[in-house]
Order: structure tokens, then C-alpha cells, then sequence
């Protein structure tokens, strides 16, 4: 019998992996991804969102005058203007210029109030400078609206959990490259699911990899940093500072005027690079700097930078072709991490990818769930809280979108989305997981479409100069649409109650 | 002054190439003979020569992110495009094939020291491995610092993902310790220059 056996086929390096090793990895899996599936959730949903932060910063202020390009001069006037209507106490500029991907003027002005002004191309400060809904989805994606310290290192530590779930969901699932091209719908819920949920693991891995370690890494830098200070320069993080950014001007609190730019704008070395932004350091005193940084094209780290005494002489020029490695990898990793070094394709590459990692977090709650209920030990009280959360936040974030529009400033835009969020985390004590994941379908959906609504009403109106406006609006109602149109043709479907995870 | 290249026609003819790539990547997955080979050799072949254009076209960095990017949406569209139904099973619950959790017998201490372990330790340990990188490797001290940053959210994902898989919760403890004691002791002692 043995010699008409059919001799097996070598197995492959992933099925040699140990059933009790699996079954073990396989546990920390689930642990890691319950313990943080929320907030890998929401910061996965916020970043596909921020990947376009200068779309909504356009749109946001789509009644502000296109700027295309802009003399020395204007610059100096718009600073002038900037500086003017900041109030007391000036401590930074940062000058934004415009760019194809960005047609405005932007000055950011950091004081005893932090405010930021448009100027338009002759540098005349203009009206519609506020960027409520970016900063809010910016600083959700970042730090969690929390102080900046603990809320990056809680991004960083959720990067982290994210990293580690990759390398967890690889090892645990012997058969995920043996069934790379396995995709099978309908059926049982929780194999549609686990199908999904391990072809966009697999598939989209190199992305994933590459944003759970930009993103940890950079949420991280400050805590590593200052183990490092502690460990390698007696406490002193500035010296590792020092070893990549310039080294700040010297101290003279003296009152001056205003920074002139023009002189320093001329000494900028001719070349291929566009100049992209100002920095300048205590800008009304004696010791006041600026920094100019030069963006070459064709290279993820190409900035070059210099750095400007008050009396316009260099004290540090430091060219991106001299970079090291280090430096280079440094410099790329924010514009990496969230999609900004392709054009519009990329965004929307980096979107979708996005929406799919985001799917990840979800469909392995969901998973989950389906298996405890397929074992007889179903979790509704999870299952609701789950449902809250999937599709609370969504709703949420379209509410505060709309809040930005309608108040202009963080703070109501902030408290908008945790009412919101709050509201589906206490629905969900009583209502059932399908009826909250219809409700936030509906909501978000419509929420969309009145945010469109609100942004045409309010910014600018079906007069605006900006395309970007009309491309972010026509997505909200797409959107929209798409979230409220199947539901109205599907609400009297039958509902299996075998299968209750619909999120 | 030279404008960004427009990552557009590169990127679609990457995607025309990956996703033919992944194409024949599927067809030597469903071949049940020899045949299987040479599409997985066509395949990846033709997937690597897709990587080169955008990478030559818009610089080594930049082109080697973008055709990452592109890759993933090119095979999941392959993937997506070639889906199955499958029907529904009275008993669903053994159509799965897949392994389950462990049911490890455990105790709050345990399982208090097994998130020590995956949390705090196991950054102080990652940290002290990417300090201890970027003291003692040789390079310029940007690239030995930066590597060492990465090197500890790599080090970190790594130790949750061990120790809250495996059961030897003492052999994970002291391997942590360990590893923090002497990549910390390493560094100080060498100092960073």
C-alpha cells in the first residue's frame, strides 16, 4: 500500500510552522488586536482621511484667492501683515508658498494665540483663513487631540500594536500566502470576513508595513529621543537635535523690526529647486532667523535649507545631495507615512489602501465576534459597542466636518465629534447592533451631503476659483449617496439572526 | 526650473504590468501541472520589471514607493476581480478549516506580567537594542540614530507579538530583561561618537 502511495509534495516553509506555535500566535493576535482595535481604528480612519489635508485646506478656504506665485516683495508684505494682526508675542512664521498641489499663501502665526492668515498674490492679508475641519483631522491622525507629548506617543505605541499584529496575522496564518488568491463571498459571515480580512493582510502588506513603521517611528521620536539624551548625552536632548536641524540663532531678545526676507531671497542660490517654505525664528527681535527651504523635484528628501541671520548673512546651508542616509530617511518619512510625493494618484492610492487597513481593524473584531457566536458564546454587548464604534466614528467625523464649516474654529469642531461618538457609545446600551450600524450608515451619509450643502452655502459658493472645491465637494455627495441610496433599497431585507455582525 | 515628473503614465503602465503579473501569478496558482512554473516565473518576472520604470522615471525613492503603492492596489484588483461565490452550508461552523485561538489556562498575575512584558519592558528592551545600534554600529551618527529609531518599533512589535503568544511566560521575562540590561550596559559603556 505504501509503495502505491503517491509521494507528497514538499510542504512549504509556512505550513513546516507548528500547530501549537500557530494556535499560540494566533491568541496574541486576538488579544493585540482586541486590546487596540478602536484606536487602530480611528487612527487608520483619520489618517485615509488627512492623506488629503490639502485638499479640505483648499476647500476650506475655497473663497480665498488663488495664489499661484508671489514676488519677494509680497511675501514681505503678507509677513508684515501676519505679524501685524497676530498679537503680542511672535515667536515663529511659518510661511507657506504656493505650490500646484497647494494655490495659497499661508501664514501661520505662532503667539500667544496661534493664528493663521491667507494673503493673496500682491500679499494683501485676506478673509478665509480658517482651516478648522484639517487641523481637526490632522491633529486626530497625530496626537488625538491629546497633549502633544502623550498623544504621539499614544499613536506611536498604536503604530506599534499595529506592526505587531502584522507580524502576529502573518504567523498565525500558515495558509495566508497558499491562499493569496482565495476570494470567496456569501456563504458563512465570518469566513467572508476572514477571507477579506487575510487577502487586503496579505495583498496591501508592503503598505502596511511601510505606515504602522513611519507612523510608529515618528509618534515615537520624541520619547526615543529623550532615552537617548538620558542614556548617550547626560540628559541633553538638544545635542541630538543638533545633529539634524540647524542650530538656533543666538539669543538677542532685543525689539527690532520686522524680519526683511527680500534680501535673503536673494541670496538663494539659482537652481532647479522651488522654494516651498519660510521659517523664521523670533521674527520682531534682534536675534531674529529665517530658514528657507528649497524642494528639489524627483526626490522623496529633496529640500535643501537655509538658514538667515537677521542681517540676511548664511549661517547654514545644508544641501539634500549631501544628505546621508539617516538624513535622507528622516526627511522622508513623514511625506511617505501619509502619501504626499505621488500627486493626486498616489493620495487616492494611499486612500483606498487606507480605508482597507481600516477594514483590517474592523473585520477582525468582526471575526472575532462571528467565532464566539459560532461557538455558542455570542458577546452582544460587544457586538453593539463594536457597531458604535465602527460606525460612530464616520458619523462623527462628517459632523465635524460640518461644525468646522459652520463655526470656523477647532474648538466647537472637537467637541461636535466627541458628542457624536458619545452619543453611539450610549445608543448602543440599548439598541441593537444592526439598527446602530443603519443609523451611522444614514447619518454619515447624510451628514455628507449637508456638509456639501454647507460648504456651497457658506465658502464660497458654485462661484468658486478653486476646482479642488467643487472635486471635494462632488466626493461628499458621491459619498453620501453611495452610504444613503442601498439603504433605502435594502431596509426591509431580512435580517439573518444567525449572522448580526453587519458593520 | 524643472517641474516634479508626473507620476501618471508610469504609474498606469506599472499597474498594467503588475496587475498581468499577478494575473499570471493566480493562473500558476490554479494550474494543477508544470505549467504552474512557468507562470510564476512569467509572473514575478514581469511584476520586477514593472518596479523599473516608475523607479528610473521618478527618482529611486520616490519610484520604488510609488510602485509599492501601486502593487498592492494592482494585485488586489486582480484578487478582487476574480472572486467566488460560495454558498451557504447548513453546518457553516465546519466549513472552516482554520486553526483556533489556544485555550491557555492562566492567571491574573500571568496575564498582568504578560502585558508588562508587551508593553513597558518590551519597549525599555527595544529601546535599549536601537540605543545599543546606533551606539555601536558603524556609520554616520544621522543614519546610526535614525536606524536605531527604527529599529525599535521593529523590536517592539516583535516582543508583544512573542510574549503574548508564548505560554513560557518566565523564559520571555528574563530574555527581556536580559536584553535590556546588556544592550543599555553596551551603549553607556561605549558611549555615542
Amino acid at each position: 500500500m505504501t509503495a502505491a502511495t503517491k509521494p507528497k509534495k514538499p510542504k512549504d516553509l509556512m505550513s513546516r510552522i507548528p500547530a501549537g506555535f500557530v494556535r499560540a500566535v494566533l491568541r496574541g493576535h486576538s488579544s493585540l488586536g482586541l486590546a487596540f482595535a478602536a484606536l487602530i481604528y480611528l487612527v487608520c480612519l483619520s489618517g485615509s482621511i488627512a492623506v488629503f489635508a490639502h485638499e479640505f485646506q483648499r476647500w476650506e478656504s475655497a473663497a480665498a484667492p488663488q495664489v499661484t506665485t508671489v514676488t519677494p516683495d509680497a511675501v514681505q508684505t503678507a509677513f508684515e501683515g501676519a505679524i501685524a494682526r497676530g498679537g503680542p508675542g511672535v515667536e515663529h512664521v511659518y510661511i507657506t508658498l504656493p505650490t500646484n498641489d497647494f494655490p495659497r499663501l499661508l501664514l501661520y502665526v505662532d503667539a500667544e494665540e496661534d493664528r493663521q492668515f491667507l494673503a493673496d498674490a500682491t500679499g494683501r492679508i485676506v478673509p478665509g483663513g480658517d482651516g478648522a475641519w484639517t487641523e481637526f483631522i490632522t491633529r486626530l491622525h497625530i496626537n488625538l487631540h491629546l497633549p502633544r507629548t502623550w498623544g504621539g506617543f499614544l499613536v506611536g505605541l498604536i503604530g506599534v500594536a499595529l506592526l505587531s499584529s502584522l507580524i502576529s496575522g502573518i504567523l498565525a496564518h500558515p495558509r495566508i500566502f497558499r491562499d493569496a488568491f482565495h476570494l470567496r463571498l456569501g456563504g458563512s459571515k465570518r469566513l467572508q470576513e476572514a477571507d477579506l480580512h487575510n487577502r487586503l493582510g496579505v495583498w496591501a502588506l508592503p503598505f502596511h508595513i511601510i505606515i504602522s513603521l513611519t507612523g510608529a517611528f515618528l509618534g515615537l521620536t520624541t520619547i526615543i529621543v529623550g532615552v537617548l539624551g538620558m542614556a548617550m548625552f547626560n540628559g541633553d536632548v538638544n545635542k541630538v537635535y543638533a545633529l539634524f536641524i540647524p542650530a538656533p540663532p543666538v539669543d538677542d531678545p532685543r525689539p527690532a523690526p520686522v524680519l526683511d526676507l527680500r534680501p535673503m531671497y536673494a541670496k538663494l542660490p539659482a537652481g532647479t529647486g522651488k522654494l516651498e517654505y519660510i521659517f523664521t525664528e523670533h521674527p520682531t527681535e534682534m536675534g531674529g532667523a529665517a530658514l528657507f527651504n528649497v524642494k528639489h523635484p524627483n526626490r522623496l528628501a529633496g529640500t535643501d535649507s537655509y538658514a538667515f541671520r537677521r542681517d540676511a548673512t548664511i549661517y547654514n546651508a545644508k544641501k539634500a545631495a549631501a544628505n546621508n542616509l539617516g538624513e535622507d530617511i528622516l526627511a522622508s518619512a513623514g511625506a511617505v507615512h501619509f502619501g504626499w510625493f505621488g500627486g493626486g494618484l498616489i493620495k487616492i492610492v494611499y486612500f483606498a489602501l487606507g480605508l482597507g487597513l481600516t477594514y483590517l481593524a474592523a473585520s477582525g473584531v468582526h471575526i472575532w465576534l462571528a467565532r464566539r457566536r459560532d461557538k455558542g458564546r455570542p458577546a452582544p454587548a460587544w457586538e453593539r459597542a463594536w457597531a458604535a464604534t465602527v460606525w460612530g466614528q464616520p458619523a462623527g467625523l462628517a459632523a465635524a466636518a460640518l461644525a468646522a464649516l459652520v463655526a470656523g474654529s477647532i474648538v466647537p469642531t472637537i467637541a461636535t465629534w466627541l458628542a457624536v461618538s458619545l452619543a453611539f457609545l450610549l445608543a448602543a446600551i440599548r439598541l441593537p447592533a444592526e439598527t446602530l450600524s443603519r443609523i451611522g450608515r444614514l447619518a454619515t451619509g447624510a451628514l455628507a451631503l449637508i456638509a456639501a450643502a454647507t460648504h456651497l452655502a457658506l465658502r464660497g459658493g458654485i462661484g468658486t476659483a478653486d476646482s479642488m472645491a467643487w472635486i471635494v465637494n462632488l466626493s461628499l455627495i458621491a459619498g453620501g449617496a453611495f452610504l444613503l441610496l442601498p439603504r433605502l433599497g435594502t431596509r426591509k431585507a431580512k435580517v439573518d439572526p444567525a449572522s448580526p455582525v453587519t458593520a | 526650473m524643472m517641474e516634479v515628473s508626473s507620476p501618471l503614465v508610469p504609474a498606469l503602465l506599472m499597474l498594467v504590468g503588475v496587475g498581468t503579473g499577478v494575473w499570471m501569478l493566480r493562473q500558476s496558482w490554479g494550474a494543477r501541472d508544470a505549467r504552474g512554473r512557468g507562470w510564476m516565473f512569467g509572473g514575478w518576472l514581469l511584476i520586477a520589471a514593472s518596479f523599473v520604470r516608475p523607479i528610473w522615471v521618478l527618482g529611486a525613492a520616490r519610484g520604488t514607493f510609488i510602485a509599492l503603492a501601486l502593487f498592492s492596489v494592482a494585485a488586489l484588483a486582480v484578487v478582487a476581480a476574480n472572486y467566488t461565490i460560495r454558498q451557504a452550508k447548513a453546518r457553516a461552523a465546519r466549513e472552516s478549516l482554520a486553526p483556533e485561538p489556544s485555550d491557555r489556562a492562566t492567571t491574573k498575575g500571568r496575564e498582568t506580567l504578560r502585558w508588562l512584558l508587551a508593553g513597558p519592558i518590551g519597549m525599555i528592551a527595544a529601546m535599549g537594542v536601537g540605543i545599543a545600534y546606533a551606539a555601536l554600529a558603524p556609520g554616520a551618527q544621522q543614519t546610526r540614530l535614525v536606524i536605531g529609531g527604527l529599529i525599535v518599533p521593529v523590536a517592539w512589535g516583535a516582543c508583544m507579538a512573542w510574549t503574548l503568544a508564548d505560554n513560557r511566560i518566565l523564559r520571555a521575562t528574563a530574555v527581556l530583561v536580559g536584553v535590556a540590561v546588556v544592550s543599555f550596559s553596551a551603549a553607556i559603556l561605549k558611549g555615542f561618537a
